[in-house]
């Protein structure tokens, strides 16, 4: 079942009231809407005046949803989730921690490898030139130590878009893939605290401040499905201001389809399957962790 | 998003009907609560005594159904349907003589 994605960008009072999100509009007192808390899945808060009750944070904490806050440039600031989302979490953050430097080298192979993949399928569908894409794949080592992300990372943005250099502070459609990013980071964060791990703990990345290094290493490969999604939207609109609609645009990104492990599936249904191939990783029983296509 | 994964086929509205005696006190708090717990699983009032909800898969409908069944009282007559959003989309709705709109399904991504 695809959970919903609920986005508050005015003014509101959020409270609980019959294990229903209440939204009320705080001038009028007026009653816009109520969305059953086990049907969501990111909460997103937009907006300065915006007052949530604790009663209802615990709710929704309980139900695994992940409620983001966004910061006055309107990008994804802070996340916020329950400390633990899985029963065996003891057991599995045992399993997560006994993870053996070689296994974790593997793992981030496998990652680098499916998203260079993804990158040459996109590049592919617009067609661009992606042959030296191909050969990147082939070369990534185990843990990466010669850095094919990167260099295919040069490669791809360069041919992606005209005259574009992807930086976090950099120039427009920067502004959009960032947004599209923090909405990918926290689904695959929520996933991973399903799944009953740390997204703290990463495989590859360890920067010290960095929070969520696990998220960061399970998303590479979901990065080209939010890429294309911008670069539809931008190809056809040629526009660049991050507003109410393309944020609309962007969130459905929870809902786009991926092919992952044989079958078809929403992205937000993917990421879990990804993280419990991951899992299973760490125990042993799988020697693949489950990435998707992109096609 | 791909039509076939949250299509009118796919999404499920569940109705629920309900007739429960309201002679007594007793009988009442009875009732009260059946309407409460329906309330709590996500229904909302469609008409006096009944109530949908729209779910996203069919599972999902499954899901509430088997809820509703597990909080029957225990006098009183209760239907419980489950239908097609492209069925509950051909009904006819009136507020006297004049037609008014259906309940809107609700969309998965919702802006505020």
């Amino acid at each position: 079942m695809i959970k919903r994605t609920i986005y508050i960008g005015n003014p509101s009072y959020l409270k609980l009231k019959q294990k229903q999100l209440v939204v009320q509009e705080p001038e009028t007192k007026e009653i816009k809407g109520t969305v059953p808390i086990e049907d969501i899945a990111l909460l997103m808060l937009d907006h300065y005046q915006i007052t949530i009750s604790n009663q209802l944070l615990i709710k929704l904490q309980g139900n695994n949803v992940a409620v983001i806050s966004c910061d006055e440039h309107h990008l994804p600031f802070g996340m916020m989730l329950p400390m633990y989302g899985h029963s065996e979490y003891s057991e599995r953050i045992k399993h997560q921690l006994a993870a053996s430097e070689p296994l974790k080298k593997q793992l981030w192979k496998q990652t680098v490898e499916q998203k260079i993949e993804n990158q040459k399928a996109l590049l592919d569908l617009n067609n661009k030139v992606s042959e030296p894409l191909a050969e990147y794949k082939l070369n990534v080592k185990s843990g990466d130590s010669s850095n094919r992300e990167g260099i295919a990372a040069q490669y791809y943005w360069k041919h992606l878009f005209e005259n574009f250099s992807r930086e976090r502070f950099g120039e427009e459609p920067n502004n959009l893939l960032n947004f599209g990013y923090a909405v990918l980071r926290s689904i695959v964060a929520r996933a991973l605290v399903s799944s009953g791990m740390l997204p703290v703990l990463g495989i590859f990345h360890r920067n010290k401040y960095n929070a969520y290094c696990l998220a960061d290493d399970i998303m590479e490969p979901y990065r080209p499905f939010v890429d294309k999604l911008v670069y539809n939207y931008v190809v056809s609109n040629n526009y660049y201001e991050l507003n109410k609609d393309t944020k609309a645009h962007i969130l459905t990104i929870a809902t786009q389809d991926v092919f992952i492990d044989g079958v078809v599936r929403p992205l937000f249904v993917a990421v879990t399957t990804t993280t419990s191939s991951l899992y299973k990783c760490f125990t042993g029983d799988l020697r693949q962790i489950k990435y998707p296509e992109l096609d | 998003m791909s039509s076939n994964r949250y299509s009118a086929y796919r999404i499920m509205w569940v109705l629920v009907f309900f007739d429960l005696p309201t002679e007594t006190k007793r009988e009442r708090k009875v009732a009260g609560q059946f309407r409460k717990k329906l309330i709590d699983d996500g229904f909302t009032m469609f008409q006096f005594s009944i109530y949908l909800r729209h779910c996203p898969s069919r599972e999902n409908a499954k899901v509430h159904t088997k809820r509703v069944k597990r909080s029957l009282p225990k006098h009183g007559k209760v239907c419980i349907l489950e239908i097609t959003d492209k069925q509950f989309g051909n009904m006819e709705l009136f507020h006297g003589i004049k037609e008014v709109d259906l309940p809107q399904p609700t969309q998965q991504l919702q802006l505020f």
